[in-house]
């Protein structure tokens, strides 16, 4: 291959700079081959998982990383002292192309930092897709990122190529925005993304991200302050409009030949660099969600790379517990629910680090349990703690043939350690505890059962104290999962 | 009575069709792995493609199409029971119909399900982790003197899931022909153009690398390193999602 070592290098420097990009899913949108390379599967598929746990479905990478902007918590930003490269676009595709022909990956997440203009870099990155789409009639998947400030009709464009779009919002608040990021404005990340969510609209393919049961999905006024507490944002160019409702609801006839980005919008924020609250952070997102019916809302914890008075400094562990929480906190909202004043209240502003936030909402709301299997609706099953959207559903289900035994929730996929603290069956309490919030919380900390065993057996008060220290410690595999 | 059969799904589906017709079935197993023993007599059944029909379509129509496509998925599983796994989910599914597929406590509904999960696990996980080569072949297509690239794979699945992972290749690589070699089973895939075969193939095959072949693998590798956050560094992480097991065929971790 000609060129070889330029390339190497430029992919060393630039991937590197992509790193702190969260979402790499290939998710959202299925497409057969329509006549050149590639296809798409609704469900994503990850194609490697780098040495970090996290997985690797597109090539995340940089267009540049030669910035004009100066944000304090980036490793792009103008003043680093960081080797710079850029591609060409010719260049670009044929990387993607022939990576994904040897199945490496599932498609392209194209990113850049700010050369020149948001509109000269935006150019670039459509002449690349261009290239793609059209001369090599490439049909896998491309998530391309938006920059703030790019004018409405390359928005338009890219819109019309890739399959994913996605704003960074970056910070949970418009202070916090302003103090590290001043060149990017609220105005110009909330422009494209509310063009975008109305492009969709008019399309008639806006979908938020979750599952039939989530309330994300139900309209009403927002309560903005958690977005931009400075500005006033209904009325005239904001999001909402005069009666603090948000725009896309607004729907337009028409009929569209090109899909305009098919597996709708995400965005991201930086967790850990500013003193927002959990509650605040949940929030927002839900706002977030609410008002341009994003797909989903990432959360990246803050690594610490550059030494300023604004940041918290270098020797900062990332906090990747509570970014951990914070995602099983996303999933209440989207799949099971929940609303975030119900995850947060201003008394509890913030997610418990050694129970899953469900458990502390049942804990605080232990007047709603113990709830019957066989009895309990949908909507309720997915409120019970160890219960997930498919045991729900599989109890549902069964419990039409025949009644649903304690024996049988294990093969369902009930979390039973979890679950029966909160739930009776056929009438019978199986939880080895009485109902009381400190009683069962002890219960279910990790280690907590074996906390209660070690006081009876022969060694009790040094395995106490060796599991106590074990209690607050995080296990890697509880990292980027789920809540069952 | 134990009915052996040939290690086919049409030998296979015989048995079901004497279970029915002739005498009960104790159990069925593959010819050349039965151990015979006092308690019971055997019978080798011989395939007959009119049986092995009935019986397909009767699960079909009689339980559903899903259960259908379970059957067969359990059949490629390498479980050592899976016959008789699947003798009781037949004959059950006979009895209830298609409101098999709401049973999930049902210990034999929930043997089948379970393996089937870890068939569809297995084929989904393979659409990631399988990685192509670019190799050269001269006169690869018919009438052709120049060397033509190919596209060639190595697995050795758990399962025998490269059949169920063909339409998904050959629809991504519609307009490149492939080859996807199981070497533990000795066999492979071949497509082009969206159709496909299957046929043996030797556990060692010589291929000739194309000539940019190592520069991708080296900037894949290079890519590979440099997109993981080392402040994040979770070995246990990364092995759960993408066991040891497959780590030799992909080309990041050689």
């Amino acid at each position: 291959m000609a060129g070889m070592e330029g390339t190497l290098e430029k992919l060393k420097i630039l991937a590197d700079s992509a790193k702190y990009d969260v979402s790499c899913s290939s998710s959202g949108v299925g497409r057969k081959n329509g006549g050149g390379m590639g296809s798409a599967v609704a469900a994503g598929i990850c194609h490697s998982w780098s040495a970090d746990g996290r997985c690797i479905s597109l090539l995340k990478i940089l267009f540049t990383n030669k910035c004009v902007y100066d944000c304090e918590y980036c490793v792009n930003r103008r003043t680093a002292d960081v080797a710079r490269a850029s591609f060409e676009p010719e260049e670009l595709v044929d990387l993607t192309m022939e990576f994904y022909r040897r199945n490496y990956i599932e498609g392209l997440f194209l990113s850049s930092a700010v050369e020149v203009s948001p509109d000269y870099t935006a150019e670039r990155i459509m002449r690349a897709l261009v290239i793609l789409r059209e001369q090599h009639k490439f049909y896998g998947y491309i998530h391309a990122k938006i920059i703030p400030g790019v004018s409405p009709e390359l928005v338009h464009r890219i819109g019309l190529l890739a399959d994913r779009l996605s704003v960074n919002i970056e910070m949970p608040s418009s202070e916090s925005l302003g103090l590290l990021a001043p060149q990017k404005k609220p105005k110009g990340i909330f422009a494209p993304m509310k063009q975008i969510t109305g492009t969709l609209a008019e399309q008639k393919n806006l979908r938020v991200g979750g599952n039939k049961y989530s309330k994300l999905k139900q309209q009403g006024p927002l309560d903005l302050k958690y977005l931009d507490p400075q500005q006033d944002m209904t009325g005239q160019g904001g999001l909402m409009d005069i009666n603090g409702y948000p725009l896309a609801v607004r729907e337009k006839q028409g009929s569209y030949k090109v899909k305009f980005a098919p597996a709708g919008q995400t965005t991201q924020m930086i967790i850990g660099a500013s003193p927002e609250s959990d509650r605040h952070i949940v929030k927002t997102s839900e706002t977030l969600y609410k008002a341009f019916h994003l797909k989903r809302v990432y959360f990246s914890a803050y690594i610490p790379v550059v030494n300023s008075p604004k940041l918290p400094d270098l020797f900062t562990a990332p906090p990747l517990e509570r970014e951990h929480r914070l995602y099983q906190a996303d999933w209440l909202l989207r799949f099971y629910g929940f609303t975030a004043d119900e995850i947060l209240d201003d008394k509890n502003p913030n997610l418990d680090m050694e129970l899953d936030p469900k458990v502390s909402w049942a804990l605080r709301n232990l007047e709603h349990f113990p709830m019957e299997i066989n009895k309990a609706s949908m909507e309720e099953l997915l409120r019970i703690p160890g219960i997930g959207s498919v045991s729900a559903m599989r109890i549902v289900r069964q419990r039409r043939m025949a009644a649903v035994r304690f024996d049988d929730l294990k093969k369902l996929g009930v979390v039973v350690k979890r679950a029966k603290y909160f739930i009776t069956c056929l009438g019978r309490y199986h939880g080895d505890e009485e109902i009381a919030p400190d009683k069962i919380r002890t219960r279910l900390l990790p280690d907590g059962g074996e906390k209660q065993l070690s006081m009876f057996s022969g060694g009790g008060l040094t395995q106490l104290q060796g599991s106590g220290a074990k209690a607050g410690q995080i296990s890697p595999q509880q990292e980027r999962r789920a809540i069952p | 009575m134990d009915y052996l059969y040939d290690g086919t799904f049409e030998g296979f589906l015989c048995c079901i069709y004497a279970h029915y017709h002739e005498e009960k079935a104790s159990g069925i197993y593959p010819a050349g792995e039965y151990q015979q023993n006092l308690l019971s007599s055997f019978k080798v059944v011989e395939k007959e493609e009119r049986k092995a029909a009935i019986v397909y379509s009767a699960i079909g129509k009689k339980i559903c199409k899903p259960a259908l496509d379970r059957v067969y998925s359990v059949f490629l599983s390498s479980e050592k029971n899976k016959e008789n796994i699947l003798l009781q989910y037949i004959r059950l599914g006979f009895k209830v119909g298609p409101g098999i597929n709401s049973l999930h406590q049902h210990p034999f509904v929930f043997d089948a399900q379970k393996i089937e999960r870890q068939i569809n696990a297995e084929v989904h996980r393979y659409a990631g982790l399988l990685r192509f080569s670019v190799i050269t072949a001269p006169g690869a297509m018919p009438g052709q003197e120049d060397d033509r690239e190919i596209l060639y794979a190595v697995i050795e699945p758990d399962h025998d899931v490269v059949e169920l992972m063909a339409d998904h290749f050959c629809d991504r690589y519609k307009w490149d022909p492939f080859i996807i070699h199981d070497k533990r089973r000795e066999k492979a895939l071949f497509s082009y153009g969206g159709d496909w075969y299957i046929s043996e193939l030797p556990r060692d095959v010589e291929v000739n690398l194309s000539g940019s072949e190592k520069d991708y693998r080296l900037l894949w590798k290079n890519y590979f390193h440099a997109i993981a956050i080392k402040e994040r560094t979770n070995p246990r992480c990364q092995k759960n999602l993408m066991p040891v097991r497959y780590w030799k065929n992909l080309t990041e971790m050689r």
